[in-house]
């Protein structure tokens, strides 16, 4: 525990953090070396025999409040056990994220569980504080979407593509289907994610490239490497699904593949730094950062900077970028609980957070929470200085400048 | 016919923020507000911890310091049961005689659901019961507590400057040849320690006395950046041909049980306490009273403060129900329960025209009009078996039994709807006396609990029409 937290130091209690992800939620304490839970964004009704995704963007605000409502009352009252009241919070969140779900988790924060204040953190610029380092190009490989954004942010450079795991999942079970005995009729997620989890990888760069060749099989005689071996994965203590060698190899290929557009995960990382001035381009280039649960795949992040070493080459980016070396972080924690444990630095910072976080008092004036592209609310007077702490938080008034 | 006691059958309306029916044994009686309250329109605050396994009640410092895990309880880190502490005999030499052995007691957890041992993973038997369980640590710790240091002091020195910024604002009693810059200049280099304890206005000569120490303190904490690599690892090559042995790879659930180290292999599974629960006491918003307080002790299951709805408001059930036609009336006979020890007069309404809450009912329901007369609930009613007649005049057409405090009567109901489930609303209206809060003193006796009358919406569904 650090220095700072004693039973009786006085002072504020620790703020907690909750990192609220489309697969996975992450909760726990500022301070911190780990979140205290890492648990499915999803409630159980007593309706319907599915869970409900509590991250949904499309529904209507009455339902999402009850569902974030339950959501956050389980979080506190069955996993951290801790009274709402006491404790400032911190919301770790993809930049992404619509402005009506924000405004509905801080409407539940404030008006049912009456927070003292709420402070919304974005993932990629918290993932950069567990490393102590100025500005880093950071990429999220979650479950909806793979991000990139740059630390010191530069909002103007960010890509987006709707590859994450939840593609990888819809492949792997229509291909399982397909191929394998089908014993049942649909596959339930859920074993889904647990077979990629345990039995699926990502190839190298050679044997990707033959695989895609393979499947694409453009001059028809391209042979696919040989597959490994198959595994045999008891389903519900009676069926076996036999989970055929070829899947467990190509699934990951499809975040690798280049589609209609040429867009794959690597081309994200360099169309982002072309983007990018150039006199930032070898800064980041050297300071990559890979979060997110997709990327804990086995022979990801490998595959990754062989796909950057071999793009580069390539004629639209050679002429463009002048860099050629790539070096990727380790931050001190799973690329899961980074972004969260960026978070828990920034919460263990009393004086700042509470300089920063949107207070219940403001929120019960203005009844809204400040957006990042909001002009309207007051700059707070700090002034930060350049280059050692990110530029405030709260308001999100975020600058274009270098 | 036990499906008619089924509690969603009779719904009470509770006028919070939104408007919830909910059943009676689920919501709550605020006496001091003179208002029923429902899960939604409390606050929760967290009473007490406790171990699920071993009931052990914890002091909420000791749970934060152990951050809400159990110190003698396990769990399994394979299914998640409880762990148990089982012994065997070993032979160890004897201390002072190495050529002798002896039998010693050896110690290790194992799981009696998926017969996980603690020897799976290479934890060495330990020769206490209890307490000699470590769970391993985290790598990363000392560079999580070092960056977070770097960033107080980042933080420290921020807030520093923004309060100085901010008296540098409001300075009109500063003389004027310490001007803003000179100030700046003067803090910055710290020139002149005679100079600055001259200052006037203690707010400022204390912001200076911080500075000072820093100054003198010279041990900025510095850390070194993280180094980014050139290379990452690759897949060993035999990972391609290698089966997979599923049992040995952790399922996703497994892994993030433990957020710290999210083991791949089965082999470096350890397992962690047990994590508390918590007991809940319920506090109105509106009044700040507690409504519901449980007992300290994680083995009781009474309460301290216990103000739910079924022990103030009379309660409506459904006893039975004739065949119900389109159109056509018919008696359903309800009965109705007085929670109370004095007598409770009730009378019911039907809800008028257009009234807001009255948006579920399909049929027409028509209630007795005059008052029925509740007595109180007398806790030895039930061993006295010469009960006397208790005197009540009832009218056998609204009336249909009596008995002790609860008693049996009729509604006519009209279908309106040719299919669907009928559903009838009323309103409920009795009388409340509050014993609880005695504004005058007690001098005067029982003439100060007044009765207040209360209304409640009621719902009723009756279930489909008969074909």
């Amino acid at each position: 525990m650090p220095l700072f937290e004693g039973l009786g130091s006085g002072g504020e209690k620790t703020a907690v953090i909750v990192d609220l992800g489309a697969a996975y939620t992450k909760c726990g304490f500022a301070g911190e070396t780990g979140p205290r839970f890492i648990i499915p964004s999803e409630i159980k009704r007593a309706g319907s025999p599915e869970a409900v995704r509590v991250v949904q963007y499309n529904i209507n605000t009455e339902e999402l409040y009850s569902i974030l409502k339950e959501f956050v009352h389980l979080l506190y009252f069955r996993h951290l056990l801790v009274n709402p009241r006491d404790r400032r919070v911190v919301i770790v969140e993809s930049v992404l994220c619509p402005s009506h779900f924000r405004e509905t988790l801080s409407r539940v924060f404030f008006k049912h569980f009456e927070v003292p204040s709420v402070l919304f953190a974005p993932s990629h610029l918290m993932s950069v504080m567990t490393l102590g380092i100025q500005s880093a190009l950071v990429m999220d490989c979650g479950y909806t979407e793979t991000l990139i954004y740059e630390g010191v942010p530069i909002l103007s450079a960010w890509e987006a593509l709707p590859m994450g795991g939840k593609a990888i999942h819809s492949v792997c079970g229509i291909t399982m289907l397909v191929f394998s005995s089908a014993l049942v009729d649909s596959i339930p997620e859920d074993v889904v994610e647990d077979i990629k989890v345990r039995t699926c990888f990502v190839s190298d760069l050679q044997r990707g490239m033959k695989i895609q060749e393979a499947r694409f099989n453009l001059d028809g005689s391209a042979e696919r490497p040989a597959p490994p071996p198959d595994v045999e994965y008891p389903l519900d203590g009676q069926k076996i699904l036999h989970v055929k060698g070829s899947i467990r190899d190509s699934v990951a290929e499809m975040l690798f593949e280049q589609d209609n557009e040429e867009k794959s995960i690597a081309t994200l990382l360099l169309d982002t730094l072309v983007k990018c001035p150039i006199d930032t381009r070898k800064v980041l280039s050297e300071n990559l950062v890979i979060i997110g649960g997709t990327s804990m795949l086995p022979g990801f992040l490998h595959r990754l900077l062989s796909e950057i070493r071999s793009l580069v080459e390539k004629p639209k980016y050679r002429d463009a970028l002048a860099t050629k070396s790539f070096r990727i972080h380790s931050p001190p924690a799973k690329p899961n609980c980074t972004a969260w444990l960026g978070g828990a630095i920034f919460g263990a910072l009393q004086d700042i957070l509470g300089s920063r976080s949107v207070s219940r008092d403001y929120y019960s004036e203005t009844g809204r929470i400040p957006d990042w592209c909001c002009l309207s609310a007051p700059l707070p007077d700090s002034v930060y200085e350049a280059g050692k702490m990110p530029p405030p938080l709260m308001k999100r008034a975020f600058s274009t400048e270098k | 016919m036990a499906t008619l006691l089924q509690p969603e059958k009779v719904l009470y309306l509770v006028r919070g923020e939104k408007k919830i029916r909910v059943p009676l044994s689920q919501l709550y009686f605020c006496r001091y507000c003179s208002e029923l309250r429902s899960l939604e329109c409390v606050s929760h605050e967290v009473d007490s911890h406790f171990c699920p396994s071993c009931l052990e009640n914890m002091p909420s410092a000791e749970a934060k310091l152990k951050k809400n895990r159990c110190a003698n309880c396990f769990d399994c880190p394979c299914c998640m049961h409880t762990l148990s502490t089982r012994a065997t005999n070993i032979p160890a030499p004897l201390p002072d005689d190495p050529t002798k052995t002896t039998m010693k007691k050896a110690y290790y957890l194992a799981c009696g659901f998926c017969r996980w041992t603690s020897r799976d993973v290479g934890m060495a038997d330990k020769s206490v019961a209890s307490g000699g369980w470590q769970e391993p640590e985290n790598p990363h710790t000392q560079r999580i507590n070092k960056l977070i240091e770097y960033y107080q002091q980042l933080a420290q020195r921020e807030k520093l400057e923004r309060d100085r910024k901010k008296l540098a604002r409001r300075r009109p009693f500063m003389p004027q040849a310490f001007s803003q810059h000179t100030i700046h200049v003067v803090e910055k280099y710290g020139l002149g320690t005679r100079l600055q304890r001259q200052r006037s206005g203690a707010p400022i000569s204390a912001l200076y006395g911080l500075s000072l120490k820093e100054g003198e303190d010279q041990k900025e904490i510095t850390i070194e950046s993280a180094q980014a690599l050139d290379e990452v690892e690759p897949l060993p090559e035999d990972y391609y041909t290698r089966p997979v042995n599923l049992p040995e790879v952790t399922t996703l659930r497994q892994r993030l049980l433990q957020p710290d180290f999210q083991p791949a292999g089965a082999s470096q599974l350890h397992p962690r306490h047990k994590h508390l629960l918590m007991k809940r006491s319920l506090r109105c918003r509106k009044c700040e009273h507690n409504l519901s307080k449980p007992e300290f002790n994680p083995t009781s299951i009474k309460f301290k403060i216990q103000l739910v709805a079924v022990s103030y408001i009379p309660e409506v059930r459904i006893m039975s129900i004739p065949n119900l036609r389109h159109l056509k009336e018919s008696q359903v006979l309800l009965t109705l329960t007085n929670p109370v020890e004095n007598i409770t007069h009730v009378s019911l309404y039907t809800c008028e025209e257009g009234d807001p809450d009255d948006i579920n009912s399909t049929a027409k329901v028509l209630v007795p009009s005059k008052e029925l007369v509740l007595a109180g609930k007398d806790a030895a009613a039930e061993y006295d078996e010469l009960a006397e007649p208790q005197g009540f005049q009832d009218d056998p057409d609204v009336v249909a039994f009596r008995k002790s405090n609860k008693i049996g009567f009729f509604i006519k109901v009209i279908p309106q709807r040719e299919e669907g489930d009928v559903t009838v609303a009323f309103k409920l209206r009795h009388d409340f006396r509050n014993l609880a809060a005695p504004i005058r003193p007690t001098e005067e006796g029982e003439a100060t609990s007044e009765a207040i009358w209360l209304t409640h919406h009621v719902e009723l569904s009756l279930g489909p029409l008969a074909t």
